[in-house]
């Protein structure tokens, strides 16, 4: 029997939207389907959250076209309701309890009086916020509150949900209620539009990772396979001297890395980066050159990005 | 959706303790301070403090300053020459100063009111104050200076003079000219005030209210906002019908205030009052949404709108009764919603009416506040978020 084909919830076709003469978002194509974590990374600027903005109708476009469920969000009333949104800012009544702004939020999308207060509790009981459902968003910290920001978007139940940096300054505790909601969600066959900055969040969450720069979709594909084919065996290298030095210009360079911080900073992807750093230390050493630090990483995602972008040399 | 954005509003404002003393005390305050000001010129009870030296300390001299002391409330001092008078008088510890120099009956000008440049006002008050004690109180004195004019011309014989001065004519004849008041009771200016007050008030608070707007666009509500189904009109509806609720209930208190302690007839005209209410607060609300959605941040809205009702309020009538203005500027005011208001409050009030220009004044309140409904509609409709 043929595997029952997933359907569409967003897409966005040739989506382009200029301000002056910048592209926002330049002529993108993406596709996510019912139960996947889309990922949305790229540098400050590189245009996140005009493409969030575009896939919920919330932007008119200069070219192409959106479509949440096949219908254009901007003027279908009845898709908007299938769309959750949880931007990065707490969007919520500060005034108003936790339940109170939840009930609002329901009720602007069309979720009825009688459905409303299940509707409240779930969306709690899901975010983990029930125990503070009659307390005053101002009067909360802001992992409560992020955490009714999520509640918020998903009350109504979506079908399609936005996630503007969901994690962004959140506690460890947090991270792992919006972890297990994500997988809640993907089982619910909700499809997630998450935009992150987080490396942990994307690779564990994410099942397809779009890199946005200059308003263009410059690269998409899985995490794990954009990792390696950008990395491979590679892991980043870091070297902080305790001032600038030429005599260690050369020792660095000629493994491949890039100065930053006027100098006293160097950095870049190598193999063996273990080995590397042992024989930069000696070799500094011999010059005199005093060491500050020397860390190696595992590629994030502003690696990935910049391999993606071009800036760091694959 | 529009019941859901009132709550939210409602609410909001119950709240937050701080904006409810603003919205309700604040009003009916500064109403109390401008209506003391001013209907005290209505009234004709202008509270100055005078200075007085008499140098003459005759009985007529006592008898004018006592009752000068009863029409100044006590606020008449009495100082030792002219030097510490004008002294009082330069200092500010006297509005205008009283010399009574010689015989109050024989001498053609026997007092001099000493007067600030900078408190002419204070001076004719007090020069009026003088003239009206000694013609109320002091009827014989007067009498006897018109006998002393006389009796150089007529050469009045001693027994005329007597006669004359002892007459009963001129202590029980009625004044020459009398005033009659030809319109209703109540004080006009405090009702003036009531409304101009109220109206200027509903403009800042409907403001405030309206911000919510930018505040909305800042937090990023607006997009979740704009998921809701019923798009940005029952959004902003719910607001217009919420600002328009909170300013009637402004207007309600602030003219209770009036009605408590002025007398001012609110509860046998409340439903042209009502109406009128309604109207002011719907315009304020338009005009103050349309402002809110035309201004991308509150660091615009803020000073925008303190300018534009500023003017408003100036030019409408709300800081300087109207009739002081110049006639352009009285011209200029019917362009404001605050001089409808206050014309309308004023007949529906004062004059007991609903007339034509109440119904004029309530078209022009209501268009107002559907070319502001409207404007901001078009501004939020047409905003990228």
């Amino acid at each position: 029997m043929a595997a029952e084909q997933a359907e569409v919830v967003l897409r966005l076709a040739k989506a382009a939207r200029r301000y002056g003469n910048k592209a926002a978002l330049d002529r993108v194509d993406l596709e996510l389907t019912e139960g996947a974590v889309y990922a949305l990374i790229g540098r400050n600027g590189a245009g996140k959250s005009t493409l969030a903005k575009a896939a919920i109708g919330a932007l008119a476009l200069d070219e192409g076209s959106v479509r949440v469920l096949g219908a254009d969000p901007s003027r279908d009333r009845n898709v908007r309701r299938e769309i959750g949104i949880a931007p990065q800012e707490i969007a919520l009544y500060p005034h108003l309890t936790v339940s109170e702004n939840l009930d609002v939020f329901a009720a602007l999308a069309g979720v009825s009086r009688a459905e409303r207060p299940s509707a409240v509790a779930r969306a709690m009981d899901a975010t983990v916020c029930a125990e503070r459902a009659g307390e005053r968003l101002d009067h909360l910290s802001s992992g409560w509150r992020r955490r009714a920001n999520l509640a918020a978007a998903i009350v109504h139940r979506p079908r399609l949900l936005v996630l503007d940096e969901p994690t962004e300054g959140l506690d460890a505790e947090t991270r792992l209620v919006l972890r297990s909601l994500i997988d809640g969600l993907r089982r619910d066959r909700t499809a997630v539009l998450l935009i992150s900055h987080n490396a942990e969040d994307v690779a564990i969450l994410a099942d397809r990772l779009g890199i946005l720069e200059a308003g263009r979709l410059v690269v998409e594909g899985r995490p794990g396979e954009l990792m390696a084919q950008a990395f491979g065996d590679r892991t980043e290298l870091v070297v902080r001297l305790s001032a600038a030095s030429p005599s260690a210009d050369p020792i660095l360079a000629a493994r491949g890395l890039t100065p930053s911080d006027r100098g006293s900073c160097w950095s870049g992807m190598v193999v063996d980066a273990v080995a590397q750093a042992h024989e930069i230390e000696v070799a500094l050493r011999r010059v005199d050159v005093e060491l500050r630090e020397l860390t190696v990483h595992t590629p994030g995602l502003d690696a990935l990005i910049g391999w993606a972008t071009g800036s760091v040399e694959a | 959706m529009i019941l859901v954005m009132l709550r939210v509003m409602a609410l909001s404002l119950w709240r937050d303790r701080a904006g409810l003393v603003l919205v309700f005390v604040l009003p009916p305050l500064v109403f109390i301070v401008f209506a003391s000001v001013f209907s005290a010129g209505a009234t004709g009870r202008l509270d100055i403090r005078a200075g007085v030296v008499d140098l003459t300390d005759s009985a007529d001299s006592r008898r004018l300053l006592y009752s000068l002391q009863q029409r100044l409330s006590g606020r008449l001092t009495r100082l030792p020459d002219i030097a510490a008078l004008e002294d009082a008088i330069a200092s500010g510890r006297a509005d205008a100063g009283l010399v009574l120099r010689d015989d109050l009956a024989a001498t053609p000008t026997p007092a001099t009111v000493l007067i600030h440049p900078g408190r002419r006002a204070a001076g004719e008050v007090l020069t009026a104050q003088v003239n009206v004690a000694a013609g109320q109180d002091l009827p014989d004195l007067m009498l006897r200076r018109e006998v002393a004019v006389l009796d150089p011309i007529l050469a009045l014989t001693p027994e005329q003079v007597r006669r004359a001065t002892k007459s009963p004519f001129g202590l029980d004849s009625p004044p020459p000219f009398a005033a009659q008041r030809i319109l209703p009771g109540g004080d006009p200016l405090v009702i003036y005030y009531a409304g101009a007050v109220s109206i200027l008030f509903l403009m800042f608070t409907a403001m405030q209210g309206a911000m919510s707007l930018i505040d909305e666009r800042r937090a990023g509500l607006r997009l979740r906002l704009g998921l809701s189904t019923g798009g940005v009109a029952p959004l902003l509806g719910g607001r217009m019908l919420w600002l328009t609720a909170l300013g009637v209930i402004q207007a309600l208190v602030l003219f209770q205030v009036a009605a408590v302690i002025y007398g001012v007839p609110v509860l046998t005209n409340l439903p042209a009052w009502s109406a009128t209410a309604v109207c002011a607060a719907a315009a304020s609300a338009g005009i103050a949404l349309a402002l809110a959605a035309a201004c991308n941040t509150r660091e615009q809205a803020q000073p925008v709108s303190t300018f534009v009702f500023l003017i408003l309020a100036a030019i409408g009538g709300s800081m300087a009764p109207r009739f002081l203005m110049p006639e352009a500027l009285q011209t200029l005011g019917w362009f404001t919603p605050h001089t409808w208001v206050i014309e309308a409050y004023q007949t529906v009030l004062w004059r007991g009416l609903v007339n034509a220009t109440v119904l004029e004044a309530w078209t022009v309140l209501a268009s107002f506040a559907g070319a502001g409904f409207l404007a901001a509609l078009w501004f939020e409709g047409r905003r990228r978020l």
